[in-house]
């Protein structure tokens, strides 16, 4: 699903940010990103959501060559990936409901279709009475969770999250990570990027860590190791077998 | 929910957008003005022309009434068996007073004023009459008779129509460069004001021609708006010139009248307004977010 080898980047004429970061997401696996402020989580983040192209390196997603993809392509890319911004990103004009649709909409959907998902969406993360509300009016919680379900509603290839549960109680964040592993099982191959280590302990899937601009992985249950040197043949990632987790609401289909 | 999600804010909240249709109806106003008056000027000139195309005029200056009488009666005859010349009239005294009132005044012109004679001669349409023939002719007569076939005057006045429709046309477009430049900072503005929205539309997956779709019709309703009320504007405007200059000119001047067909094409005006607004705002959002990830 995603593949970086040897990926560096930087913004202008600055330092990198990322270095020679090289790993081998398969499809349908979910990790989570870790690492402390500044290690550059969300420049990892922001390659993979296609916002930004290497200073170096090679990027391969859906089997595709990204770093040099022309221009045209990447909307058609880009459709495949649900993203989570950590700062959410909802249009202040638009209602709830209508930034959740606005993946659907720009997809081409039919109103009454888009209609129907996005209520169903937003009554399962808590939103009914929210729908008409316009961001300005909501708190903090409340926008995430809608930045979420605008990012899940088309059910996403790939979904990535920069601090999904960051500004929910743990019982919201807890019903957040169920929607996520749902999905996950679904086949949508998920990151999370996160500094909520009770969510990694609790939800055991394996770890992305950036400290510095470079990556490890932590298998899930393992802590940081303390050397940093990296094997890409042991790099390779597998699927959630098992979860905790049971159905949800949502069930995740849409007529795209 | 409706069918399209307007993704962009509502103009009236565009500081940087919202008195744009207002600015292009100056500049639709402006090159109303030139079209209309150049438009008024090509037909009076037109006209006049017209008029004078085939008129000649003989003037008899010999200062003795009689014997100016009796070539008056003389030349008269001559030219009505000239071939090629349809009519000859003599002007008669109030005539004569009316062309001089302009500059002399009413009552001014006295019997002691030597007043020229004036023939008034109207040539076959389609028939090229020999000038110099007829000259030669008016000379055998008499040397104070003079044959003003007005090619002189009707070259000058060629000369000016050009130049005023020159102008118009000159005017025309700087007005366009003008209007164009003024989208172009326009759009540009409310892309940067918009960069987060376009930002978040490019990571969900809207194509460039989706977002310049949005611009293009935003512009495109500016245009057709501020074309609208520059052009009423410029009616209103023109209406009012040529009301006043009628009372102010009377026998100086004469005011070409309104050529209500030609100012009928520039009813389109608004439409080329709101087309060079879009085309303009399509192409600049475009380029613009082709400079973009």
């Amino acid at each position: 699903m995603i593949h970086f080898e040897n990926v560096g980047m930087r913004y202008g004429m600055g330092s990198e940010v990322l270095k020679d970061i090289s790993f081998n997401l398969k499809p349908g696996s979910l990790h989570f990103l870790t690492g402390p402020s500044g290690a550059g989580k969300t420049s990892l983040l922001k390659l993979m959501y296609l916002a930004h192209r290497p200073s170096r390196g090679k990027i391969t997603m859906f089997r595709e060559d990204m770093a040099g993809a022309a221009r045209k392509d990447l909307p058609k890319f880009r459709r495949k990936i649900g993203v989570v911004f950590q700062d959410f990103r909802l249009l202040d004009h638009l209602t709830a409901v209508e930034n959740v649709a606005l993946p659907l909409w720009i997809a081409g959907g039919k109103g009454a279709v888009i209609e129907e998902h996005v209520e169903e969406l937003l009554t399962w993360v808590g939103l009914k009475g929210r729908m008409k509300a316009r961001p300005p009016t909501l708190s903090g919680g409340e926008k995430q969770r809608v930045a979420i379900a605008r990012a899940v509603i088309k059910r996403p290839d790939l979904l990535l999250a920069d601090e999904p549960t960051g500004n929910v109680d743990p019982a919201i964040a807890k019903r957040i990570m169920h929607l996520f592993v749902e999905l996950n099982k679904l086949g949508t191959t998920t990151v999370i990027a996160t500094h909520d280590m009770g969510l990694v302990e609790e939800v055991k899937a394996d770890r992305l860590h950036l400290s510095d601009g470079i990556l490890q992985l932590i298998k899930a249950g393992q802590s940081l190791p303390e050397t940093t040197s990296f094997d890409p043949a042991e790099f390779e990632t597998t699927s959630l077998d098992q979860n905790e987790y049971g159905p949800l609401g949502y069930d995740g289909e849409d007529d795209q | 929910m409706t069918k399209a999600i307007h993704f962009l804010p509502d103009e009236e909240t565009h500081e940087a957008t919202r008195l744009l249709p207002y600015v292009m109806a100056v500049m639709v106003y402006l090159s109303a003005l030139a079209l209309m008056g150049s438009m008024m000027l090509n037909k009076g000139f037109g006209d006049m022309t017209e008029s004078l195309s085939n008129r000649l005029t003989i003037q008899i200056t010999t200062a003795d009434a009689e014997a100016r009488n009796a070539q008056v009666d003389e030349v008269t005859a001559l030219l009505r068996k000239t071939p090629g010349i349809d009519y000859v009239r003599k002007l008669n005294e109030v005539e004569i007073e009316k062309l001089l009132e302009p500059w002399l005044g009413k009552g001014n012109v006295t019997d002691d004023l030597p007043v020229p004679a004036i023939l008034d001669v109207t040539v076959s349409r389609g028939l090229t009459l020999n000038l110099d023939a007829v000259r030669g002719m008016l000379a055998q007569v008499s040397d104070n008779i003079h044959l003003d076939d007005h090619q002189q005057w009707l070259g000058r006045f060629l000369r000016l129509m050009d130049m005023v429709e020159y102008t118009a046309l000159g005017i025309l477009l700087l007005v366009v460069l003008a209007t164009v430049c003024i989208v172009i900072f326009g759009t540009k503005a409310g892309m940067a004001e918009n960069r987060e929205i376009i930002a978040v539309m490019h990571h969900l997956g809207a194509q460039d021609s989706m977002i310049a779709r949005a611009y293009q019709s935003r512009f495109m309703k500016y245009g057709l708006k501020g074309g609208i009320i520059g052009l009423v504007l410029a009616f209103i405007t023109l209406v009012s010139l040529i009301y006043l200059s009628r009372d102010l000119a009377e026998g100086l001047v004469r005011i070409p009248e309104l050529p209500v067909v030609e100012i009928a094409v520039l009813l389109v005006i608004p439409f080329l307004a709101a087309l060079i607004s879009m085309l303009t705002a399509r192409i600049t959002v475009l380029r613009g977010l082709g400079r973009m990830v």
